[in-house]
């Protein structure tokens, strides 16, 4: 008897087990292939206007936080109530979501930001949707198109294809801590030659080597100096011909002045010594406990050592002091886009999402969130108490032509100049590394990077 | 009952075939994998790939990064195999047969790095080669050596050194436990003949202690060689990144770049597949090299 009931009982689980499974297995396959066999079901949500269904948002979480997407992302439920948002975020995102990618079956808007995202190469693989048509008819609530709104505007590839939209406008510079400049009697650069005098001047003051950063990622020393060096003495073109590898850029004058004025530092003793094992964090920590004065990061950085800010710090930030005297300190924006993937599932909700993000009312959050700004033009945030005042300070810069020179760089759309990028990027920074230990010069410097130019174009 | 050897040879086989079907699985086919995927430009990131047949393996042959990363890689195994082998012999020893009071406590003490992750160990020790902060340039310029003292890390000729010094001191527990296994194991009564006989504690080591614990000095290379060769990897990437220049790179740390941080993932499997060969050539030459007749007194 007592064995009987036992069988029952497991005929019964294993009964119920299999209308789970078949349960699942039947919701999973009905909703595709409802919206794909049922057109008039489709037609009557479009012409009702509505949107709904699943909408999955893939964000990278770094510097910045989540506040402003988790903020984003709970407003845009009470505005579509149909639509069931599923984030898929944190900082290792990329990598947690690359599997999806590979078997085409990615989220429906991406983020791309952080370890493990490259958009050119996203492009290039054709995991991102053209939105051209649709952002070209986009404007904000004042009327004025999107696509004229951008601080930063938006790339057009292959003929005016548009792949992104871009959200973030970060930039490096040269941060210092105000406070301790202005005890000290210290005056913030607007130039090379006063950056110089000023770190020969904290040298001799405090015996520190005022000049820090990463060598473990010696790419924030190309972006937050080179670059805007590169920027201020040559303009755009030479910027991106320079980090292209095109030869002649690598064998004009300009690009071996730049590398002159980073060896007059080098030469100083300027560089912290230990510069060159240091992760960025350790930099970046080294320099908040004023064992270095000036560090070159982008505007992440006050949110991303929050926690470790000692009190009476105040993050100051200027454009980086490349520049000769008399002309306008260089910006290169760092932008990061969001897209729609693809092969999203539902790109209606999609686009719904990126036209409600792109507004002045977020774009204020999103200054007082996360201490950088959203590349929307015109946004007054000099009245918003909850905005850092640097902040503030660069905002209006930015807003104001003439007080300060913005350099587009661009990345180059055909595969093979893409490869060529990727191998000059990692010469340039094995180099980089070489010229600030002192082991090599200018010269040196830009022999070796004109080599590696020829070598990679085969002349 | 005897059984036949047929019946035998099925029940081992029904015996070792769920082990072999995981094993297939989870080493296997990932290591095919690696193999397939070498022969593709792909990054990684996206089903797009395309066939490019030896082309990695030819571009492996002109990377100039390549031959360092080799040399940096058997730089940390020789030091390492010497390093871990002779501190956890003298150790092992002198726990044994030292008749020292604390022995369990030093035990412990000495197996403490293999129980932390290798993270915290490179982060540990950042901070004590830091050129500021860190304690190795703050005990050199407590005892007047100022000039000695340099950002240790940063260094491109001590970058390397100074990864393996922690590289050794994690890994001494292990084989030092291992080796204790086999000196306890040792019969009393030859060290008494031994003594008997006149043979000093230098002769009694070279001639009864290291000839019987051969097996495991044997095996602790070979794994230590293997280790090395696989897993210098994470402290590299956490002390230095590979860092400065190229000072430090290994084969892993490497992979690593090129696959996930270039989107290289194809030319990185190349890699991954350079790694598995000189990994299984280094451990067939030391099988030779380490053969050695098993003693028996």
């Amino acid at each position: 008897m007592k064995g009987t009931v036992y069988k029952k009982s497991w005929l019964f689980l294993l009964a119920t087990l299999l209308l789970l499974v078949l349960a699942a297995c039947s919701d999973n396959t009905a909703t595709p292939d409802d919206t794909e066999t049922d057109p008039e079901s489709t037609s009557t949500d479009e012409e009702a206007g509505g949107i709904s269904g699943e909408l999955e948002i893939q964000y990278f979480v770094g510097g910045y936080g989540d506040t402003w997407w988790k903020t984003v992302i709970e407003d845009f439920k009470k505005a579509y109530p149909d639509v069931e948002v599923i984030e898929h975020s944190g900082p290792d995102i990329n990598t947690e979501m690359n599997t999806r990618w590979i078997s085409n079956d990615p989220p429906d808007v991406v983020y791309i930001d952080g370890n493990g995202s490259n958009e050119t190469q996203m492009i290039s693989d054709g995991q991102l949707m053209d939105i051209s048509e649709w952002a070209k008819g986009i404007t904000l609530e004042d009327g004025t198109p999107l696509l004229d709104s951008f601080i930063s505007p938006v790339e057009e590839l292959d003929g005016g294809k548009i792949y992104s939209l871009p959200l973030v406008f970060d930039t490096w510079g040269v941060w210092y801590d105000g406070n301790w400049f202005e005890e000290q009697g210290w005056e913030a650069p607007s130039d090379f030659d006063s950056w110089l005098a000023s770190m020969k001047q904290i040298k001799e003051d405090t015996g520190i080597a005022p000049f820090n950063t990463t060598g473990q990622y010696p790419q924030y020393f190309q972006r937050g100096v080179l670059y805007p060096a590169f920027g201020a003495a040559g303009g755009e073109e030479l910027l991106n011909n320079l980090s292209n590898g095109v030869v002649e850029a690598w064998e004009s004058d300009e690009a071996l002045e730049v590398m002159k004025k980073v060896e007059a530092i080098v030469d100083a003793g300027l560089v912290d010594t230990g510069f060159a094992a240091y992760s960025h964090t350790q930099s970046q920590m080294n320099f908040l406990l004023h064992k270095n004065a000036y560090i070159p990061v982008g505007f992440w950085l006050p949110n991303e050592m929050i926690n470790d800010t000692p009190e009476g710090f105040e993050y100051s930030f200027v454009p980086t002091p490349m520049n000769d005297a008399g002309e306008p300190m260089a910006l290169v924006p760092d932008i990061r886009p969001v897209a729609i993937a693809q092969e999203a599932d539902n790109p209606e909700a999609a686009k719904a999402f990126l036209e409600f993000i792109f507004t002045e009312k977020y774009a204020q959050k999103f200054a007082e969130s996360t201490g950088a700004i959203m590349n929307l033009k015109n946004v007054d945030l000099s009245s918003n108490n909850n905005v850092p005042a640097f902040l503030k300070g660069i905002n209006e810069m930015i807003n104001n032509p003439g007080a300060i020179q913005i350099y587009e760089r661009s990345t180059p759309t055909d595969t093979k100049e893409q490869e060529i990028n990727v191998e000059m990027t990692n010469e340039i920074k094995l180099q980089i590394v070489e010229i600030l230990m002192g082991r090599i010069d200018a010269e040196e410097f830009v022999e070796r990077i004109t080599n590696k130019a020829k070598e990679l174009r085969g002349v | 009952m005897v059984q036949s050897k047929k019946q035998r040879y099925l029940f081992l086989s029904f015996c070792l075939l769920p082990t072999f079907i995981v094993f297939c699985i989870f080493t296997v086919y990932p290591m095919l994998g690696g193999l397939y995927y070498s022969f593709f430009d792909w990054s990684g990131t996206s089903s797009v790939k395309e066939f490019i047949g030896f082309d990695n393996y030819k571009q492996l042959l002109r990377d100039s990064v390549i031959p360092k990363a080799i040399l940096n890689d058997y730089f940390f195994v020789f030091v390492k195999v010497l390093g871990i082998m002779i501190l956890s012999l003298f150790f092992a020893v002198a726990l044994t047969q030292l008749r020292i009071k604390e022995a369990p406590f030093y035990r412990i003490v000495f197996f403490f790095p293999n129980i932390m992750s290798v993270v915290v160990i490179g982060i540990l020790w950042q901070f004590i080669y830091d050129p500021n902060i860190g304690i190795v340039n703050s005990l050199l310029n407590a005892i007047g050596l100022e000039q000695w003292a340099k950002p240790w890390l940063g260094d491109m000729t001590w970058a390397l050194p100074s990864i393996a010094i922690p590289a050794i001191w994690a890994g001494i527990g292990l084989f030092m436990l291992l080796l204790m296994g086999g000196i306890t194991n040792i019969s009393k009564s030859l060290y008494e003949a031994a003594e008997i006989d006149g043979a000093s504690e230098w002769q009694q080591f070279w001639k009864i202690t290291v000839p019987l614990i051969w097996p495991q000095i044997k095996t602790s290379i070979i794994y230590i060689v293997i280790t090395s060769l696989n897993g210098s990897f994470v402290l590299v990437q956490v002390m230095t990144g590979g860092g400065p220049g190229n000072a430090t790179e290994v084969l892993g740390s490497y992979l690593y770049q090129r696959a996930f941080e270039d989107f290289k993932f194809g030319y990185g499997a190349a890699i991954g597949v350079l790694i598995l060969v000189i990994s299984l050539l280094t451990v067939i030459i030391l099988q030779f090299v380490l053969k050695k007749e098993k003693v028996e007194y």
